[in-house]
């Protein structure tokens, strides 16, 4: 009983004690930022290469897929053919995806299907010094619209 | 093949600040707002407000707040002794603001009082300094104030977001921007005619990592903010870096000493803990499926990523303190899962997400077997988490335009419309203040 009263008095002093105290004061200071800018140009320059010969392909890809098709490995013949009597030619393999899904994995995916290629290449007699590999992911599309017929030209790999 | 050189020039330029391209417009607002009476005291009103409009603005953009019109008020109290509650409680007001402006030698002053009207009394009493002329910056950090005393949610209208526009102008063709979080005060960080992607902030917001190609290949870069000084992280030895030398996919570690990378020197996309000081890099990924993507949990512990090892693109996590990192697999619903973030608090991670032909931001607490979509268009993007947890920012396409659009875990709707040319990457900062 004793007890039950102190307690009471106690919560009506900390009520009280809340109802009268004032809330503390916060501060704070405004951090102000500068920022500088960069600007990066590429001026290519391009020298037409001594060698009169040269090969150029496309080869195309399922979503998702980097495994070559029966009609791609047919295209990558002729390469193979070209890059065999041409003992001098180099070749870019560039790598493309689509504009679906995320631009990281389609980079990766990009890479995956020039990686293909010049597997390809290699396994039929193509030293693979002679190939360098890049890949653009979805950021250099042939068609910039968003539709299956778009999609299926952009899957690709060029051979440069 | 065409032989070519690339001359690559690279120039420091004056800041470039542009004027308000986007801004914020609320789809969506939230059905139960917090009502919410915004007083300027007498004396140097028109100052104050000029700093109160701004905090206004960005309570509203929350989609959480309703902001009454001072003409309806039936008085203007200046001082806690004016506030008749019982006429606040008529209005169905819920709280109450009075602010007011003081000029000093060193700067501006912002005091600012939150009343609340259900049990009558002061709630938050505060003091910004900030410097004379320059309000917004003030008025934000004023309003995540006012924002976290009645929600209980730190605000992020004093934060930033970073972005990448894509315009038709060959020369600067790709831009990657800093704005404030309601998408005004645009500034230019850089200006490329090569593309630019996954831009990331350093835990302090004083620089970003991102992937260029404006060498001809994907690089990684880290860049200064307030100087402009920027490096590749990895230095390359050979002059024509080209056969698999493509490096992407930064993202700092809590602590700012390291950057996980996605490397392609074994031909595949593998995942490599880099430390920026000693320059050493780690591989933490070892699987002919694409490992990438990587994002490191708040407290350092794991690593998330994005892996197609299952024969579609799914997340995975490791936990870097065990010795034998094998990654664990988070995602099993849907047909292709990426691009993955921790929520602050570890709680569960949001990421791109698509069960039939959709691709959605989803969200996944550790907690739940299931996955949230939080989106419904068909092409969502590139999610980034504000640092409070509450709001994500993300990628959309619409008619053939990309622009940006965020979602809050609360239900809040908002895009950011784009005046020229197609934005997207968004990445949303660290707490600034």
């Amino acid at each position: 009983m004793h007890l039950t009263r102190s307690i009471s008095i106690l919560t009506i002093l900390i009520i009280f004690i809340a109802s009268c105290s004032s809330v503390q004061v916060t501060e704070e200071s405004v951090r102000e930022s500068s920022i500088a800018t960069v600007e990066v140009s590429t001026d290519d320059t391009y020298s037409t290469s001594n060698l009169a010969m040269s090969v150029s392909a496309t080869v195309y890809f399922d979503f998702d897929k980097f495994n070559l098709t029966s009609r791609s490995i047919q295209a990558l013949r002729g390469v193979v053919s070209t890059m065999s009597e041409n003992t001098e030619l180099t070749i870019v393999i560039e790598g493309h995806a689509d504009d679906r899904g995320t631009r990281e994995y389609n980079l990766a995916l990009g890479q995956r299907r020039a990686e293909a290629v010049a597997d390809y290449l290699e396994s039929n007699g193509i030293n693979r010094t002679r190939l360098s590999i890049i890949s653009y992911g979805e950021e250099n599309p042939v068609d910039a619209s968003s539709n299956e017929a778009a999609w299926s030209k952009n899957r690709r790999v060029e051979i440069k | 093949m065409k032989l070519y050189s690339k001359f690559l020039l690279i120039i420091l330029i004056a800041p470039i600040k542009v004027d308000a391209q986007t801004v914020i417009d609320i789809t969506q607002g939230s059905e139960d707002p917090y009502r919410l009476a915004i007083i300027a005291k007498e004396g140097n009103q028109k100052q104050t407000q000029k700093v109160l409009s701004i905090v206004s603005q960005d309570l509203k953009r929350t989609g959480e707040f309703y902001i009454f019109d001072n003409k309806l008020l039936l008085s203007l109290p200046q001082t806690e002794e004016d506030i008749e509650y019982r006429e606040w409680r008529l209005l169905n007001c819920d709280f109450i603001l009075i602010a007011d402006i003081q000029e000093t030698v060193a700067g501006i002053q912002l005091s600012y009082e939150i009343f609340d009207v259900a049990n009558k009394e002061k709630i938050r009493s505060s003091k910004v300094y900030g410097i004379t002329d320059r309000f917004r910056q003030l008025g934000h950090y004023a309003s995540d104030g006012v924002y976290e005393t009645i929600t209980g949610i730190p605000g992020i209208a004093s934060t930033r977001i970073m972005y990448v526009t894509q315009t038709s102008d060959s020369k600067s063709k790709y831009q990657l921007f800093i704005a404030d979080a309601d998408g005004l005060n645009e500034q230019l960080l850089l200006r490329s005619s090569e593309p630019i992607i996954s831009p990331v902030w350093s835990p302090d917001s004083s620089k970003v990592a991102y992937v260029s190609f404006e060498t001809g290949v994907a690089n990684v870069f880290i860049q200064e903010i307030a100087t402009g000084k920027r490096f590749s992280v990895i230095n390359k030895k050979c002059n024509d870096c080209r056969f698999n030398e493509q490096i992407s996919s930064p993202a700092w570690s809590p602590d700012g000493k390291y950057l996980s990378l996605t490397l392609y020197q074994d031909g595949n996309a593998e995942i490599y803990i880099f430390n920026i000081n000693k320059k050493l890099l780690t591989r933490m990924t070892n699987h002919y499926g694409i490992d990438t993507e990587s994002k490191w949990s708040n407290n350092g512990r794991k690593l998330l990523f994005t892996s197609g090892r299952s024969g579609s693109p799914q997340l995975y996590e490791i936990d870097l303190r065990k010795l034998n990192k094998r990654p664990k697999r988070l995602t099993f619903e849907g047909n292709y899962n990426a691009k993955g973030s921790y929520l602050p608090d570890d709680s569960g991670i949001v990421f791109v997400h698509r069960a039939t032909n959709k691709f959605q931001i989803a969200i996944k607490y550790f907690d739940d077997n299931f996955v949230i979509p939080l989106t419904e268009s068909k092409m969502d993007e590139s999610p980034s988490v504000a640092p409070n947890g509450n709001v994500i920012i993300y990628a959309i396409t619409e008619n053939n335009q990309d622009i940006l659009a965020g979602v809050t875990l609360g239900g809040v709707k908002f895009r950011l419309p784009s005046a020229s040319g197609q934005v997207r990457e968004p990445a949303w900062s660290g707490f600034l203040n």
